[in-house]
């Protein structure tokens, strides 16, 4: 008895063990450092293991931080823009939208009552305030990522709130297309956010499975296309840059592995 | 007689002594004066690793989709290419003076970049040898400690000299 007790609890210590590893590690990443600021991002693929020749359905998960080595307060980011692979194939082919104007002043129940059905995403982002002639204070806001369309473009309004203290803010992330590695581009402005709030970490999970004309479909897809003889492919998953109210831009790019099925 | 010899050998002693220390001293001066500050060193390795980044980049391109075709002979030409470019920029900035205080923080950033070059060799060997798989490995192995190196000079803040995935294809 004390032995299979033995057992387990060593099991259980393992598994815990390696519990934590998966979380230090996913919430590290990469990291890039300019000056006192140091960023990072870490992300993942889930499923990690895809067909080679068609895109099958996935979530993509992001985790931003920003901290500064030496304490000192957090520069404001004025604009942040993430960049996804061009392989990464979007679709939101009858997928319901919602727009700001329905999630201007709602709390998360609000918001998932009026746009459920626009709903690709969730997370959170914490941001520390610093209001003059006081102590800064984290604010921990949940993260909710609605699928929208603003001049006929595709975009991702991203709902932050939180009960304490009561905080509301709509970011509106516009999708757009270049070339280059990381050709698929969301990009927001953040006055929204005030003057006092800094951003300090952000983690996000959008994915999103739905039915559109009796077909099931997936808001992301990706492929591993890499030849028979490879079982694992290595691409770049993912960069963000953020641009700082001093007018400087710092970024960091994340490069993942695929397993072909 | 032998007191005579004994009473020579202190006074070369007495010589020599102070000679000694004086040049200990203004050898370890100079040396003080030749280290430089953190910033200085990162200038001058960023100086010495951006035309072997920017030429690694060029010796890269297309390698990554010269895999996915099969065309391994053609990327394991590229990666010999990038690996001797990588060999010789850890061989131009090794013996430059480092700051006293990140000596021991360089020489782990050092191990990581031998360690970086021995896998850079290892992949070509592999992709020459049509050995697909251990190739795949190598990489995965190369990628992860190529980070693993940046954490280590996180602070110093280089661009040329910190690995980048994107360099390589």
């Amino acid at each position: 008895m004390s032995s299979v007790l033995r057992r387990g609890s060593v099991i259980l210590a393992f598994a815990l063990a390696a519990l934590g590893l998966l979380i230090t590690t996913a919430v590290r990443g990469e990291r890039a450092q300019y000056g006192s600021l140091v960023v990072s991002l870490g992300g993942r693929l889930s499923p990690l293991s895809l067909p080679r020749e068609h895109p099958a359905p996935v979530a993509v998960g992001l985790e931003g931080n920003l901290r500064t080595a030496d304490g000192s307060p957090l520069p404001r980011v004025s604009r942040v823009e993430i960049g996804l692979p061009q392989q990464a194939a979007l679709s939101t082919n009858g997928l319901p939208t919602c727009t700001r104007r329905r999630l201007v002043v709602t709390s998360n129940a609000d918001a998932l009552a009026v746009c459920r059905a626009a709903l690709v995403g969730r997370g959170r982002v914490d941001l520390i305030v610093r209001v003059p002639h006081q102590a800064s204070f984290a604010i921990h806001t949940q993260l909710l990522a609605f699928n929208a369309r603003i001049n006929g473009r595709r975009a991702v309004l991203l709902h932050a709130y939180t009960a304490h203290p009561p905080l509301a803010v709509v970011l509106l992330f516009r999708f757009s297309h270049g070339s280059g590695r990381f050709g698929t581009r969301l990009a927001a402005s953040l006055p929204a956010l005030g003057s006092w709030a800094r951003v300090a970490r952000f983690k996000m999970v959008l994915w999103r499975r739905y039915v559109s004309r009796g077909r099931r479909r997936s808001y992301l897809s990706a492929s591993c296309p890499i030849p028979k003889r490879f079982t694992a492919g290595f691409f770049s998953f993912a960069r963000i840059a953020y641009r700082l109210d001093s007018g400087r831009q710092v970024s960091v790019a994340i490069a993942r592995s695929c397993r072909a099925r | 007689m032998e007191k005579k010899l004994c009473k020579e050998s202190w006074r070369r002693l007495v010589i020599a002594l102070p000679i000694a220390v004086l040049a200990v001293m203004t050898g370890s001066a100079l040396a003080a004066a030749e280290e430089p500050t953190r910033d200085e060193y990162v200038s001058h390795l960023e100086s010495v690793c951006k035309p072997d980044a920017e030429a690694t980049q060029r010796a890269m391109k297309g390698a990554r989709s010269d895999v996915k075709t099969e065309r391994l002979s053609v990327a394991a030409g590229k990666f010999a290419k990038a690996t001797r470019i990588f060999g010789s920029t850890v061989k131009k900035i090794t013996p430059v003076p480092r700051p006293a205080a990140d000596k021991e923080r360089l020489a782990r950033w050092f191990t990581d970049l031998r360690r970086q070059k021995s896998y850079l060799g290892q992949i070509t060997a592999q992709l020459r040898s049509n050995h697909a798989i251990k190739a795949q490995r190598l990489i995965a192995r190369f990628i992860h400690s190529g980070n693993l190196a940046n954490n280590v000079v996180l602070a110093f803040g280089f661009n040329y000299c910190s690995f980048k995935f994107s360099r390589y294809g």
